[in-house]
């Protein structure tokens, strides 16, 4: 079986409620150990790679959901997460690079003075 | 009830993954990843293998590949929430990314799949690598391979789990209870009548049946007035010049059953197009049946003819990272009086009066 013929068959088939529960399970448990991750983890790289974990499950919920009513707009907006995840990303990284420099740690209580 | 799944299957294997997790969890002392792991595999599994059984039930089991990148995408999450090494981390999450693109894949979302993997993994996650081979502190002589203190103990394990467990209960618990009440909002009809705004592809197609052999091949943006589509039909109106319909009248009548298959299959006789020729009317051709509305096609347009301002702005939205993480990442190098005056004596620049040297200098901190 190839690719293709993989993705026309469940193209012309739509698809069943208990298929898209599939799907919206494993979402969930991602969105959930990016939560766990990023309460859970002391490093602010990790932290970010959690968010983008979280991410990830958005987008397979809304790829799940834009296929289940044959509308392209769900996966549009996966496009636009993409976009801002990479934007995020950047600036996100260039901030842990900064706060390397100023404290040699990437240890996110070492800020915890931030909170006044 | 008709439930997708059993509350109770679903709870007790999400606790039994929570548990798996907790203990997976950097901590002090003993550190049991490897039964955590196969704690939680049994659990998130448990749930999975329910899930089968019901969708079997009720005809709705998902592609038999589901199976074997679903438990990859989340054993590989779970790594990457685990793992004391940042860099082997990154490296779980890419592999997280790989089984997810798979699963879109499994869904028919072909783009979204290759775009994930070009950009999420190709890009994004190489940019996490940089920074964390770029932020971490370099092994000192005594201890190679050290752990970082905050690498080697996760903060909070239990209520981070107990939190994070709770949402996906609570997430994937209601989303079963509410989801038989939601009905597709279209069906595979809807999204091949996009096939009216697709002369191109149509064309393409004929092209590549070697339709106009003898014609100019019509221009796109001439369907208004020479062409139409009709998508519910899979007819092609072709307004023809009365030589062309000849032409195509004598190949259909001759050799190539492929054009007299187009021609005649779906409403046009013979008779019509000799009709035609005479008085240089248009043709039917009915659309191949091989021409359809793919998934590229469906998220082009909705992209392009539907959110061009969402896309502008997605843009400039990059545009402004980009520059905001040059400005944040730059070194700020301070450079005191003596060293800018010794510097520009260094660099040959003249040294007179001192408004001239501040203009140097001004550009030296910079810099």
């Amino acid at each position: 079986m190839t690719i293709a013929s993989l993705a026309q068959d469940t193209i012309a088939a739509g698809m069943p409620l208990a298929e898209l529960y599939h799907y919206l399970f494993v979402a969930g448990v991602l969105f959930g150990l990016g939560v766990i991750g990023f309460l859970a983890r002391r490093n602010l790289i990790i932290m970010f790679l959690c968010t983008e974990m979280m991410f990830q499950a958005a987008g397979i919920t809304l790829i799940a959901f834009s296929k289940y009513h044959f509308n392209p707009d769900g996966e549009v907006f996966v496009i636009f997460v993409l976009t801002i995840a990479a934007a995020e990303a950047a600036l996100a990284l260039a901030l842990v690079v900064l706060l390397f420099r100023r404290k040699e740690t990437l240890d996110a209580s070492a800020w915890a003075m931030l909170k006044g | 009830m008709d439930l997708l799944i059993n509350p109770v299957i679903l709870y007790v294997g999400l606790a039994i993954g929570a548990l798996g997790v907790l203990l997976a969890l950097p901590r002090e002392r003993v550190n049991p990843q490897l039964i955590g792991l196969i704690l939680a595999a049994g659990g998130f599994g448990a749930v999975i293998i329910a899930l089968a059984l019901r969708g079997l039930d009720a005809a709705g089991l998902p592609n038999p590949h589901y199976y074997i990148f679903a438990p990859i995408a989340i054993l590989s999450a779970i790594r990457v929430v685990t793992h004391q090494q940042p860099v082997y981390s990154a490296l779980y999450f890419i592999l997280t990314i790989l089984a997810s693109s798979a699963l879109y894949l499994l869904m028919g979302a072909e783009f979204m799949a290759f775009a994930l993997i070009i950009i999420y993994a190709g890009a994004i996650l190489i940019t996490y690598l940089f920074v964390i081979m770029l932020a971490t502190q370099a092994p000192s002589e005594t201890e190679v391979g050290a752990l970082s203190p905050y690498d080697a103990l996760a903060r909070e394990p239990l209520w981070a789990t107990i939190m994070g467990f709770a949402i996906v209960a609570v997430l994937t618990g209601m989303i079963a209870q509410g989801l038989p009440e939601i009905r597709p909002a279209g069906d595979e009809t809807d999204q091949q009548m996009l096939l009216a705004e697709l002369p191109g592809k149509v064309l393409d197609d004929l092209d590549a049946k070697r339709v106009f052999r003898e014609m100019e091949r019509p221009e796109t943006e001439a369907i208004g007035d020479l062409y139409t589509i009709d998508a519910a039909s899979r007819t092609m109106t072709l307004a023809v010049t009365p030589e062309a319909a000849g032409d195509l009248l004598e190949r259909a009548e001759a050799e190539d059953r492929q054009i007299a298959k187009l021609l005649i299959g779906d409403g046009t006789t013979l008779a019509d197009l000799r009709a035609a020729s005479g008085a240089g009317g248009s043709v039917r051709l009915a659309v191949a049946p091989e021409v359809r509305v793919t998934n590229l096609d469906t998220v082009g347009w909705s992209l392009i003819a539907g959110h061009p301002l969402a896309l502008e702005i997605a843009g400039v939205i990059l545009l402004m990272a980009m520059l905001g993480a040059v400005v944040l990442a730059r070194k700020q190098i301070e450079i005191g009086e003596d060293e800018k005056l010794a510097r520009a004596a260094e660099l040959g620049i003249h040294t007179g009066p001192t408004d001239q040297m501040d203009s140097v200098s001004g550009g030296g901190a910079s810099s």
